[in-house]
């Protein structure tokens, strides 16, 4: 009896229940988009790194650190024996980082190196374009990113110096045979790549490596004292954080504006409570407890999340529909922000658990704010409620 | 017939070889030249970029080949800038922020003040003596004087340069052009020396051009305006308390 009154009595408020539904709608569609687009892009930036870099798994030698530069000219370590057929075979393919000085157009600039197995194809990076040939004897591959701050083309050459074993300078000309489109920053900014026999060659170092990426987390037991696995939590720490730093920003957008449909609810069951004084008096007269009463405009606040459900299934599928289809394209230059996952369009997914919890988060949040101001009713007095007082 | 030849040849090995003096008395002479127990010195470098050249003043105090402090007195956005170099550590003070910087690692590649003179540079320990195994190639004559065309191999590991080409002169025994290569061959440096004049009992010269031959641009001017040698100089330069006065 109960919902039926409720449901009568906001279809009998009119536009004022449907602007409150919309209102609320509007909020549920914000917040599952913005959901469903930190998921994704999440979601993307990880199998992105993990398609070119991480692999199934990936070995580091100790003494690297990807936050200390000078670590760098020592980060290396010989790739283990037991290591050699998984190699060979390609399902492990070792990586040798070091720091170099490039010089493009005459210009100086540091950067670093990477050797990278051409013949590799664990890795989605576009290896094959290492492989030297007759005209091109040290062929090299950068990002757009870098190739745009070295101001480099396809079929340029520059010389790359680097400081070999011995601590001598080498030095190589290297000729650009592929300009790629990296989606992981890390693997473009400030990166020259070479094949790993090469880079070896001009370092002296020969059979070391710096990374091993592993098809599979179980060949990890092939790593030598000198290297450590790391497990994906450890790899992917940056990106975790810097998503949930980025969302709990944005978070406080949606704060705000759960807040003014909460005070729309609240300001229109608060002004119901006042208006309809003798019917509460009525009811009252008729034998409704008071806790029954309170139910009733509970019941009212949480049916305009009902309704505002299904309006938000209504509204915002297309929108979803098209998130998820065509995707969200970021206009051009984001993807060099040094974040993955921002050189394709962004195709939305969108959790169910995400959904439910968000869905529940305004139900509940509704509720309250039809509760509160329902409370009044307890300390009315039925007769001075029926003159309206 | 064998034995004939063999000899002939060894012979002319021989004769080829008396040409030349002993390769190792001409590094100690430019050695003898070029180090000194303490120098103070004022010197000018001209850096040219691509769009302009600036002049960088600085006063130097040198103690053998492991202590040098250099403070840049001009230009204005330059000055009181101060390095030090101890040993193998290398720190740079700039008075804008008041910090002293160690500069190591892959920072040691980057130029000094956008000069054709790398942090490394600085860095290495001059007695080509010591680190250099030397044979004569040839005489030549560069810049209208008469000079030894001499390879260097390095004896040690660890130096930056492997592999050194100087242009000696006969009779002052200084190096008046030098050629730096890489480990692969691969000339990186040049050293053009000029204005070469008598100070005390060595050869030194006033004018020095550092070319960085894998950079564009026509090299770096380095001008010696006054210098002193073998002065006795206060320990206390050559400390990092000196940086912050």
């Amino acid at each position: 009896m109960i919902f039926k009154l409720a449901f009568k009595n906001i279809l009998g408020y009119g536009w004022r229940s449907l602007i409150n539904v919309f209102i609320i709608a509007l909020v549920l569609i914000g917040l599952i988009w913005m959901e469903g687009m930190w998921f994704s892009w999440l979601n993307l930036a990880k199998t992105q790194s993990t398609q070119w870099e991480f692999g199934g798994g990936l070995l580091r030698v100790k003494s690297y650190d990807p936050y200390d530069v000078f670590a760098l000219e020592h980060s290396h370590a010989p790739i283990p024996a037991q290591a050699g057929n998984l190699v060979a075979s390609g399902e492990i393919v070792p990586v040798l980082f070091s720091p170099a000085v490039i010089y493009p157009g005459g210009r100086m600039q540091n950067a670093v190196v990477k050797g990278i197995p051409s013949q590799q194809s664990l890795l989605r990076f576009p290896s094959q374009a290492l492989m030297p040939t007759e005209a091109n004897p040290y062929p090299a591959i950068v990002g757009k990113t870098m190739a745009k701050s070295a101001q480099l083309q396809e079929g340029d050459a520059f010389t790359i110096r680097v400081k070999d074993s011995s601590g001598a300078f080498n030095a190589v000309d290297l000729q650009i045979s592929q300009i790629m489109d990296c989606p992981v920053p890390s693997l473009d900014q400030g990166t020259v790549w070479m094949d790993l026999q090469a880079l070896q060659d001009l370092k002296q170092l020969p059979g070391m490596a710096t990374t091993l990426a592993l098809r599979d987390q179980s060949l990890a037991s092939v790593a030598s004292p000198e290297f450590k696995l790391i497990p994906p939590n450890e790899f992917f720490a940056d990106l975790n954080q810097m998503v949930k730093t980025k969302a709990s920003g944005q978070a406080s957008l949606f704060v705000m504006m759960i807040f003014l449909a909460m005070l729309a609810i609240f300001d229109t069951q608060a002004l119901a409570i006042f208006k309809r004084r003798r019917e509460i008096g009525m009811l009252s007269a008729l034998g409704m407890t008071k806790a029954r009463i309170i139910l009733l405009f509970t019941t009212e606040g949480a049916l305009y999340m009902l309704g505002a459900t299904v309006l938000t299934a209504v509204m915002g599928f297309p929108l979803f529909w098209y998130f998820a289809r065509i995707g969200f394209s970021l206009p051009k230059g984001y993807d060099s922000f040094g974040v993955a996952g921002f050189n394709e369009a962004l195709k939305f997914v969108y959790p169910l658990p995400l959904i439910l919890f968000t869905l529940m988060l305004m139900f509940l949040l509704t509720v309250f704010v039809s509760w509160l101001p329902a409370r009044k009713i307890a300390r009315l007095m039925p007769t001075e409620a029926l003159r309206g007082k | 017939m064998k034995r004939l030849f063999t000899i002939l040849l060894l012979a002319f090995s021989l004769a080829l070889t008396a040409k030349y003096p002993d390769p190792a008395s001409i590094l100690r002479a430019i050695d003898a030249n070029t180090r000194f127990t303490s120098l103070k010195s004022t010197t000018r470098m001209v850096i040219k970029s691509r769009r302009a050249s600036r002049t960088v003043s600085s006063i130097n105090y040198s103690k053998g080949d492991n202590s040098f402090f250099s403070e840049y007195t001009s230009p204005p956005r330059d000055k009181g800038t101060k390095m030090l170099k101890l040993g193998g550590n290398l720190w740079i003070y700039n008075p804008g922020t008041d910090r002293i910087v160690q500069i190591s690692g892959n920072m040691l590649n980057q130029s000094v003040m956008g000069s054709d003179l790398s942090y490394e540079d600085f860095m290495e320990e001059n007695s080509l003596l010591q680190d250099y195994n030397a044979v004569i190639e040839g005489e030549a004559t560069y810049d209208k004087r008469e000079v030894w065309n001499i390879m260097l191999t390095a004896k040690r590991k660890g130096l930056s340069y492997p592999k050194k080409r100087i242009y000696v002169d006969k009779e002052r025994l200084l190096p008046l052009y030098e050629q730096w290569f890489s480990s692969s061959g691969k000339l990186l440096k040049t050293v053009r020396s000029d204005q070469v004049s008598r100070i005390g009992n060595r050869w030194y010269p006033k004018h020095v051009v550092f070319k960085d031959e894998l950079k564009e641009g026509s090299g770096t001017d380095y001008y010696v305006d006054s210098i002193a040698f073998d002065l006795k100089i206060p320990d206390a330069i050559f400390s990092k308390g000196s940086l912050k006065k």
